[in-house]
């Protein structure tokens, strides 16, 4: 029975192979499971990649890193509650040989390192890697394979640095404890500790590190620990999160997101096109069954045929992802290093079989249908009434659920939900109200117009079906598209303009003093010198910062770091007060901050907040008294935090100045020697920077168009299948029309009329839906704040809505082919 | 004045793969408005295909067909804003209730008037409870006054009518008959109907048989009556 009813089956689905409704459903399927599926193999890919690298790239049970060395009593303590303890420490310096220099992380270990994993080096390019035991001896200095390119030395050479000789000793390949610097791609050297104290940087330049051994427990009191004594240092243990947990958390969520979208086109595309599956099926079940075939036959046929079209697929759509997932997986080599393609089957089966369960639930009220058939109804039109409402709500209740249980950002999905929700019930009720009003206005015209709103008023139900589904395609593009352009334009916008093209991000006093004098020897235009300290903002309002905001942004990565905390008297000439009051002169009250207004939503901070920062050896408390914003047009250099300089005073803590230089072509030499006088001086030139966003809106525009263009695919397909849904009725009204004695002119003017009224209400429909969304998503979910640009919305909107009403007459051009002669011969 | 529908030496055939169908040749024929007209013959006799001819929505393959009115002469093409038709399959728009669907080509025309119009006509077939029905609350026999009153209700010169009571049982297709010849002669349309009921067709003033490419007249029974 089965095997007869496969044959025929597959029999029927070869015959509808090429047939539209077919097509468009294996497109719908085939673009969902191709992003589904590779979506879930990345996803895996990099989840394991997070903790594999966790666990064999800490180096430790745990590391602690902070800004200074621990004190002789904190080390004591420490001691006493884990097993074993390796200082390591790191500064970013500049190193130069001859005319080259390179930016490179120089790290100082001790005798007991490594203390966990395998120190990777050779005794040069050519030779393979060794285990190596422990770092470099005194005076020695291993450099990385690039950093011995990029400077031209050699191993045996001498390196100088601050006019102290190195023997470059080795080729370093790989450090054990590199989890966190995984993702940077700086340029690495190595030196022994009893160096570093000689070579006499400042020693608020150095970051500590302290690998530490120790049981789960110990771990534990090693973190009760450390937030009692060391709040403003940093611990990351084999228990705990990536420190890329955070970045990777926010991109799933924006994927989390797409895949919601994708699921809603699917389920308009697929739900539009099972009304031409039910009239198919049910014609050919009626036709079985007045051959003496049973009902199950139809509804077993029906099933086969549509697991066929699946099935047929399924070799294409998985090496199309296979070939997306290498892709993707080479690409984000860059961020992620050593990610290693690997095809997961596990994963890939519960991607198909989720979807399959999906699709089959999108696609169910075909069945359902068969089940209600009879072969009296075979010639008779069966009428959908109240059951097909039912179905359609059904089917959004499951695809809700599906996506609310898909996506593990409930809180997005809802919003998200909600979104669509409310832009469905905008368009339902614009399409009612703006049809009925335009038809009460226009009937006392004559003319092709009144005549359309009238029709489409009295075909309300099938039409709000398509203005719906066109509706939801055009929101869904037009807030992608925005998301992605204003994700696009946050990225640009730390690209403030410079005024100098160097950069001195980083000067201590004595270093400051010494370019200022430097730059006056060679007339070298120093455009502006601020001073600021570093501040770790540790609590708000005596709730730590963890407590305090949960949401994944920017901001709040960048405030897991100390910031720069600039002091003046005066609001600044590039920032305006936006909210609140800057200080007065000279004032005693000293505990006063003012906050850059981004920082102020991203961390849903207000004015009145206390913030308790973490500064030098002390807490400090500072009240938010204003909010701040950049004003271009005086100089680039501009702080998140800013306090009256009466504070200083009041804090311990190493000054630093921040400056931009500009230096011409033949000056740019200069540069070497006053690295080598300081190789700790953070200094880039606008070219460096300037490359780095490059590469970095390369990428985004990468991930932007990739995205963009399956949506688009998939808001064809759904136009495509609201077409086809309604072009059977849509010929017949064509004939009956000539049939009056009208001609096919009239047909295609009825058609283009029809068409723009059903774009401008998913203009309209789309427009308020993008702007809900925004309000709603931008700044709880990605930290962005919302600014409709309507000039940009309209446009893109009347872009895609003329693209829309073009594809739509195309595609309704065979129902313009119909003839008076077809409903002679027409059943 | 006169006003019919020639047609003069027309032959009609379709090329399909290798065979060549010809439905008729040399096939003479005068419609004339005010005048009824029935045709009968078998399935497949090319009926269909002659109406299709005579309203001008297709050509035939040789042979002229010409639109006479009054001095005008026509080519058939032209004929189209004049005539309506009437479907064995009543083809009303299922989303349309009874009125809007007769009111439908008026609309179309922009005619103020579309709805009284409309109604008048509905309660001359005899439908002047069912004007808010739509037409799947209407019975076949009913469904087709529907359609009968939105062929007349824009007044066309002639009605042509491909089996109109093909899908109607006997009681049905005699109310259909009667409306239907009554509403055209009361308009002064020419009506052609293509049928295979015998009540339809001895109602007719003139009646024609295809067959095998041939239309031959057939004596009508008001001639019969008259030979009594
Ligand atoms: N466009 C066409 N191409 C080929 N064959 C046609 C075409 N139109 C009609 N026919 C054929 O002409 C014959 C007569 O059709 P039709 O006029 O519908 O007959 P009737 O209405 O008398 O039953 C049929 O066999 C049909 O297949
Ligand atoms: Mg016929």
């Amino acid at each position: 029975m089965l095997i007869s009813n496969s044959k025929l089956a597959w029999h029927f689905y070869q015959q509808e192979f090429s047939s539209s409704h077919q097509r468009l459903l294996r497109w719908t399927q085939g673009i969902l499971l191709l992003f589904i599926m590779t979506l879930g193999q990345t996803s895996q890919s990099i989840q394991a990649y997070l903790n594999d690298n966790l666990q064999s790239l800490l180096g430790a049970d745990a590391v602690l890193s902070q800004s200074s060395a621990l004190t002789i009593k904190q080390q004591k303590e420490l001691a006493a509650i884990t097993n074993t303890i390796v200082q390591t420490q790191d500064i970013k310096t500049t190193l130069t040989h001859n005319e080259h220099w390179q930016r490179t992380k120089l790290k100082a270990v001790d005798a007991q390192y490594p203390l966990q994993g395998q120190l990777f080096t050779s005794s040069s390019l050519n030779d393979n890697e060794v285990v190596t035991q422990s770092g470099p001896e005194q005076g020695h200095i291993w450099l990385d394979a690039r950093l011995l390119a990029g400077l031209s030395i050699n191993i045996g050479d001498t390196l100088k640095i601050a006019n102290q000789a190195f023997l470059v000793a080795r080729v370093l390949h790989h450090e054990p404890d590199r989890l966190m610097e995984g993702h940077n791609v700086d340029m690495r050297a190595m030196i022994n500790t009893l160096d570093i104290k000689s070579l006499e940087f400042a020693p608020e330049l150095i970051h500590y590190r302290y690998l530490i051994a120790g049981s789960v427990s110990q771990i534990k009191a090693l973190i009760t620990w450390q937030q009692e004594n060391l709040p403003a240092s940093q611990v990351h243990h084999k228990q705990g999160n990536h420190p890329l947990a955070l970045f990777w958390k926010r991109t799933e969520n924006f994927m989390g997101l797409a895949s919601v979208l994708l699921f809603f086109m699917a389920a308009i595309a697929i739900n539009q096109l099972t009304q031409v599956h039910i009239k198919k099926d049910q014609y050919f079940s009626a036709i079985c069954m007045s051959l003496g075939a049973t009902k199950s036959t139809g509804i077993q046929v029906s099933i086969l045929k549509w697991l066929f079209g699946l099935l047929l697929i399924m070799p294409v759509i998985v090496t199309l992802s296979a070939i997306s997932h290498w892709l993707i997986i080479n690409w984000l080599n860059e961020t992620f290093t050593e990610i290693v393609w690997q095809w997961r089957l596990t994963s890939m089966l519960h991607s198909v079989l989720a979807v399959t369960t999906i699709f089959a639930i999108f696609h169910a009220p075909v069945w359902l249908s068969l089940r209600n058939n009879s072969v009296a109804k075979l010639f008779s039109n069966n009428k959908q009434g109240l059951s097909h409402w039912l179905s359609k709500l059904s089917s959004l209740v499951v695809l809700s659920l599906v996506v609310i249980s898909y996506s593990d950002n409930a809180l997005l999905t809802l919003m998200m939900v909600a979104a669509i929700g409310f832009t469905i019930v905008v368009m339902i009720l614009v399409s009612w109200s703006s049809l009925t009003i335009g038809e009460k206005l226009s009937q006392s015209f004559s003319g092709l117009i009144p005549f359309s709103l009238f029709m489409m008023k009295q075909r309300l139900i099938s039409k709000s079906t398509q203005i719906l589904g066109v509706g939801l395609c055009a929101f869904l593009l037009l807030f992608t598209l925005m998301l992605l352009k204003d994700l696009g334009n946050t990225m640009t916008s730390y690209q403030r303009q410079h005024d100098g093209n160097i950069i001195v991000s980083q000067a201590t006093k004595p270093q400051m003093q010494f370019i200022e004098n430097w730059a006056n020897e060679h007339a070298i235009d120093i455009r502006q010198a601020k001073p600021y300290m570093y501040a770790k903002l540790v609590a708000v309002n005596s709730q730590t910062l963890a407590e305090f905001s949960s949401k994944p942004s920017d901001s709040m990565a960048t405030f897991s770091h100390a910031i720069r905390l600039h002091w003046s008297e005066v609001v600044p000439k590039n920032n305006k007060v936006i909210d609140g009051q800057w200080w007065q002169n000279n004032t005693e009250n000293w505990q006063q901050i003012s906050v850059e207004e981004e920082v102020m939503t991203d961390l849903g901070l207000a004015l009145g907040d206390w913030l308790t920062f973490f500064i030098g050896q002390q807490q400090v408390k500072l009240q938010i008294v204003a909010s701040h914003v950049f004003q271009p047009g005086a100089g680039s250099i501009t702080f998140w935090v800013q306090m009256p300089p009466t504070a200083l005073a009041h804090i311990q803590s190493a000054h630093y100045s921040m400056a931009s230089i500009e230096l011409t072509q033949q000056q740019e030499t200069l540069l070497p020697a006053l690295w080598q006088k300081f190789p700790t001086l953070r200094m880039v030139s606008l070219k460096e920077v300037t490359e780095r966003f490059d590469s970095m809106l390369a990428m985004i525009t990468k991930v932007i168009s990739g995205f963009s263009l399956m949506i688009i695919i998939l808001a064809s397909v759904v136009i495509l299948a609201s077409i086809s849904a309604l072009e059977s009725q849509e010929k017949k009204k064509n004939s009956i029309i000539m049939s009056f004695g009208f001609t096919q002119v009239t047909c295609l003017k009825l058609n283009v009329i029809e068409w723009l009224v059903t774009a401008s209400i998913t203009a309209i429909g789309a427009i308020l839906g993008t702007y809900f969304s925004g309000m709603l998503i931008y700044q709880s979910q990605f930290s962005l704040k919302y600014q409709p640009d309507f000039i940009w919305l309209s446009i893109t909107l009347a872009i895609i809505l003329s693209v829309v009403t073009g594809l739509g007459i195309y595609a309704s051009r065979h129902s313009l082919q119909s003839s008076v002669k077809q409903l002679m011969s027409d059943t | 004045m006169p006003c019919n529908i020639e047609l003069r030496n027309i032959c009609q055939s379709f090329q399909t793969n290798d065979t060549k169908v010809t439905l008729f040749e040399g096939l003479n024929l005068t419609i004339s408005r005010g005048k009824s007209y029935a045709i009968t013959g078998p399935s497949g006799a090319g009926k269909s295909s002659l109406l299709m001819l005579m309203s001008g929505l297709e050509e035939p393959t040789s042979g002229t067909g010409t639109y006479v009115n009054g001095e005008q002469t026509k080519p058939l093409p032209e004929l189209r804003s004049d005539i309506g038709f009437i479907f064995q399959q009543f083809h009303l728009l299922p989303e349309l209730t009874a009125l809007n669907n007769v009111a439908l080509p008026l609309k179309l025309r922009g005619d103020k008037n579309a709805v009284t119009k409309a109604k008048h006509w509905l309660e001359k077939v005899g439908l002047q409870h069912r004007f808010d029905h739509k037409p799947s609350q209407l019975s076949g026999g009913e469904q087709q006054r529907v359609a009968i009153a939105r062929a007349l209700v824009f007044e066309p010169k002639f009605i042509f009518a491909d089996e109109p009571t093909g899908n109607l049982d006997q009681k049905s297709a005699s109310e259909i008959a009667d409306i239907l010849f009554t509403c055209c002669q009361e308009n002064n349309a020419g009506l052609v109907a293509v049928t295979h009921s015998e009540v339809l067709a001895e109602r007719a003033q003139h009646r024609f048989s295809l067959a095998e490419g041939q239309l031959s007249t057939q004596e009508t029974n008001i001639l019969k009556v008259a030979s009594c």
